[in-house]
């Protein structure tokens, strides 16, 4: 929307800000060293606002906490911006010289008061204004967000509203402040930049964009196809349909991370030829006509790059396991057995030289650089370039950014009489995706050894729950294991399930309804019901108990 | 803000308000010993090894809390200094673990008792002994406390609330019996600890250390500089590395990377899977009794060319789907995306990246 998709600022300059808004994001968790440097700004005396269904940790060290109803952010963030708009709290100057569009979001938000955000949000008017006030005159005030805010059917809108918000007030092109996207996992930005995406070349340049495409002709040797691809929903989707009938899968266990998994295993049961790449035997495997041994991280070299733009090294400390191989050695021998001449490559310190040669916004960017400086942050166009701290100094990069007003629309799946609790999914601090990695880890089994689902002291007493009792979570797509967690972090009504155990999958509750924009599959919110396992002997045991509850 | 002026062993120095004689001193690369400093917490000037003179101080002064004002002057270096040094020391090593050669035993990241009383000549005191408590029962995989070792520098605890902000530990007890203790001394399992082994990284003697490879000779082992392969943060790791396996995994030092000297549990603590006995360590292909067979490389790699070949000759480039990883390196990442656009001619190459 400003022209790149990236924190805007970099993870150092949190300890110098003024305000913190976190929406969507248990960065305590998700991102332990970003919520670090937040502590360490929140003992200088910086705000802190927390925007989440959960009274997670930040929450309860917050100024504020915005318990607001999952899925509900739009009209929160819109009534933030109408407190701002009739307080006259907007950066009049930066709104004139950089932005276009005023009048629409004006016209949008004028609508979204306090009071009914109140009701449909659940909440506190007052909260709302106090939080507009606050971030509309801090100058030092950033947002930090994740994938409480993308992963939902208006996921596009969150993410746009929340722009719109950084527009309004000016806190772009100043440090310490901005609009940070928290990046999940290590390379997610890495990937992304280097074009692994249906409509991106690396160094996001479109892949229908002749000029592009004829510079990656050029430097490829072959004629390249003009029209953008699937997105990973829809090719999830084309898989499900009988369209996909190959894939190629490279360190992803697609059959626990991707939403609605038991209809995408028929798919996969009928796919032609599936190859999984890997470090372990993983779910998908059992799908795979070939599997490939890789390397993990501390077996090759290359660079990661992490959530504020910094291209770091990765580098090889031991030998892979038997015959395992990292992934680029494996992947320039596929391309010449399927006829393409890919570079016989010295190493990947060549591979990144070719793309910087291709991405305007690398170009100044390589190992040898990095070995001698360290992490560089892109954009970063010549090799005497120091790289950029933040983004947007003096104005927005793509010149004047237009406001995108959203207007708040309902999840997709809303409860019912029949599910009528919400589910939300995520991660926990000790696991991390798919656990192939933690689960081998003695610490965080020990913490967290088995699925769980936090559900609310209230919700709890309604159905006769119970701590640590063993129940089935269900959906109108699946049912899951899951131990109680009775939990004062909870909103009534809704729960909250982790995604890293492979036996429970959370993800056979999920909806794939997505983002119409980016497909991201709603993740966040999805109607659920939680039944008690009616073992009979379990019931006699505690049958009288239970009666008399 | 403006700066000003003063005077550290007769040279002018550059401060500005709210800089210590500590930082200031080290800028100018001048040594002052210290124990319970870490530029990562606030000051706490209670271990008293960084005492310096500061003019018109009757006392030594510590220099990690005192802050720099206009016109002051700081010597770091005299007789007087010296002695208090010499007592404070052979104060500490009375009431501290000592080896066959009378030194302070070392520790993976080097024992600064060991370090700051080398070739130093010791006053001989009656040893003290305190009796501590420690939590020999403490069942937690990662963390070992030894309160012999313990100085009550207590950065351990002040990261703990400081930096990790979740004041798992503390010091408990009084007198000659303080020690870092957890409430009714139960193990960190059982407290708010999320084992970010960020207490073993500030200790400055190995009373705290790591449990995972106690017993191994560190010193020897070979250091290489990475990523940490989790979340996005992209903390810098030092891998050590002893007989081929990763055996620790600590941070750069604090003010050098992005994670100023921090891990979380996961960088710190989550290596084990690199040496798994689970490890994928041969390319398989399916066979016609519908399982998966171990087979040569080569063989692997024509099998998924042609497989991929075979699919796209049948039904089109659009029949086939190239996923790539968030976890591999970005030009591993290039080149998937290569080899779906340039080798297979599709643009359906997108990364896992919703999660
Ligand atoms: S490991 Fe981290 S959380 Fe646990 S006691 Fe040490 S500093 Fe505190
Ligand atoms: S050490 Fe922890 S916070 Fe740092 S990158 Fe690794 S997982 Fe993230
Ligand atoms: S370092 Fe100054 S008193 Fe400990």
């Amino acid at each position: 929307m400003f022209g790149a998709g990236a924190m805007t600022n970099s993870i150092p300059e949190i300890r110098d800000t003024d305000m913190m808004f976190v929406i969507g994001s248990n960065t305590t968790e998700a991102h332990p060293i970003i919520a670090m440097e937040m502590k360490r700004a929140r003992r200088r005396g910086a705000k802190l606002v927390v925007a989440d269904p959960r009274r997670i940790w930040l929450a309860e060290q917050a100024d504020l906490h915005l318990q607001l109803r999952p899925g509900t952010d739009v009209w929160l963030i819109n009534a933030i911006m109408h407190v701002i708009l009739a307080e006259g709290l907007e950066d009049r100057e930066f709104i004139a010289r950089h932005t276009e569009g005023i009048d629409e979001l004006r016209a949008v938000v004028e609508r979204y008061t306090p009071e009914e955000a109140e009701r449909i949000t659940g909440v506190p008017a007052e909260d709302i204004r106090t939080t507009a006030r606050w971030y509309a005159t801090t100058r030092k005030a950033g947002i930090y967000y994740t994938l409480g805010i993308t992963e939902h059917t208006h996921g596009t809108d969150n993410v746009f509203s929340l722009a719109n918000l950084v527009l309004l007030t000016g806190h772009l092109g100043v440090p310490s402040a901005g609009l940070n996207p928290l990046r999940g996992q290590n390379n997610v930005q890495g990937a992304n930049d280097a074009g692994a995406s249906p409509i991106y070349y690396p160094g996001y340049q479109r892949v229908d964009d002749p000029e592009a495409r004829a510079r990656f002709e050029a430097e490829w040797g072959v004629p390249l196809d003009p029209t953008p691809g699937r997105t990973l929903p829809r090719m999830m989707e084309a898989v499900c349909d009988g369209d996909i009938k190959g894939l190629f899968i490279m360190g992803e266990d697609i059959v626990l991370s991707e939403p609605n998994v038991g209809k995408l295993e028929q798919g996969l049961n009928n796919a032609e030829f599936i190859v999984v790449q890997d470090i372990f035997m993983n779910e998908t495997c059992r799908f795979a006509d070939v599997v490939l041994p890789a390397a993990c991280f501390a077996e090759k070299d290359g660079v990661f790059t992490n959530s504020d733009r910094r291209v770091q090294r990765v580098r090889k400390a031991v030998d892979p396991p038997g015959q395992a191989r990292p992934d680029w050695e494996i992947l320039c021998d596929i391309a010449r057995a399927a006829g393409y001449p890919m570079p016989h490559y010295q190493g990947p310190a060549e591979i990144y030289a070719e793309m910087a040669r291709l991405s305007p916004k690398f170009a100044g960017i390589s190992h040898p650089r990095i070995e001698t400086e360290g992490g560089l942050q892109w954009p970063c166009p010549e090799p005497t370039h120091p790289g950029t701290r933040f983004l947007h100094e003096g104005g927005p990069i793509i010149g004047r950014s237009r406001f995108r007003p959203a207007e708040y629309r309902p999840s997709r799946e809303q409860p019912d009489a029949e599910y009528p609790l919400v589910l939300s999914t995520g991660r926990t601090l000790y696991h991390y995706n798919a656990a192939t990695q933690t689960r081998r880890e003695s610490g965080p089994v020990l913490k967290q050894p088995t699925n769980f689902v936090e559900v609310s002291p209230r919700d709890a007493r309604k159905l006769g729950l119970t701590d640590g009792e063993r129940v089935h979570v269900c959906s109108r797509r699946g049912t899951v294991h899951a131990t109680v967690m009775i939990s004062r972090r909870m909103r009534p009504g809704c729960i909250w399930m982790p995604l890293h155990f492979s036996e429970d999958r959370a993800n056979l509750l999920t909806t794939e309804a997505g983002d119409s924009v980016t497909g991201t599959a709603e993740y966040k919110v999805c109607a659920a019901r939680i039944e008690r396992i009616t073992d009979p002997a379990h019931t006699e045991d505690d049958g009288g108990a239970r009666a008399a509850r | 803000m403006t700066s000003f002026t003063i005077e550290i062993d007769g040279r002018p120095v550059q401060a500005r308000p709210g800089d210590t004689v500590l930082e200031l001193a080290r800028g100018q690369g001048i040594d002052i010993p210290t124990l319970c400093h870490d530029p990562r917490l606030e000051p706490a000037g209670c271990c008293r090894s960084c005492l310096v003179e500061i003019e018109g101080q009757r006392r030594l002064q510590p220099a990690c809390t005192w802050k720099a004002t206009p016109g002051l002057k700081v010597s770091t270096r005299s007789e007087r200094i010296e002695r208090h040094r010499r007592v404070l020391m052979s104060l500490y090593l009375a009431d501290h673990p000592v080896d066959a050669d009378g030194r302070p035993p070392e520790s993976p990241d080097g024992n600064a008792l060991r370090h700051l009383t080398e070739g130093m000549p010791l006053l001989d005191l009656d040893r003290i002994d305190s009796p501590r408590a420690g939590r020999p029962d403490d069942d937690n995989p990662y963390i070992r406390f030894d309160p012999a070792r313990c100085i009550l520098c207590a950065r351990c605890t002040r990261y703990c609330d400081e930096v990790e902000a979740v004041n798992a530990i503390a010091l408990t007890e009084r007198g000659g019996a303080t020690t870092i203790g957890t409430i009714g001394m139960t193990g960190l399992l059982h407290t708010s600890c999320e084992l970010c082994g960020g207490c073993i990284d500030t200790c400055p003697t190995g009373a705290l250390s790591e449990k995972k490879n106690a017993d191994l000779d560190l010193a020897a082992a070979e250091v290489t500089r990475t990523t940490c392969n989790f979340c996005g943060v992209g903390c810098q790791v030092d891998l050590h590395v002893l007989d081929g396996r990763v055996v620790r995994v600590t941070s750069p030092p604090p003010g050098t990377t992005v994670n100023d000297g921090n891990l979380c549990v996961k960088g710190r603590f989550a290596f084990d899977f690199i040496h798994s006995e689970d490890r994928l360590t041969e390319p398989l292909v399916r066979g016609e009794d519908g399982r998966l067979h171990p087979t040569t490389w080569q063989d692997a790699i024509e099998k998924t060319a042609a497989g991929l070949l075979g699919v796209k000759r049948r039904h089109g480039p659009g029949s086939l789907g190239f996923i790539s990883s968030s976890r591999c390196t970005g030009e591993e990442n290039y080149l998937v995306q290569k080899l779906a656009r340039a080798a297979f001619g599709t643009n359906d190459c997108h990364q896992c990246a919703a999660t």
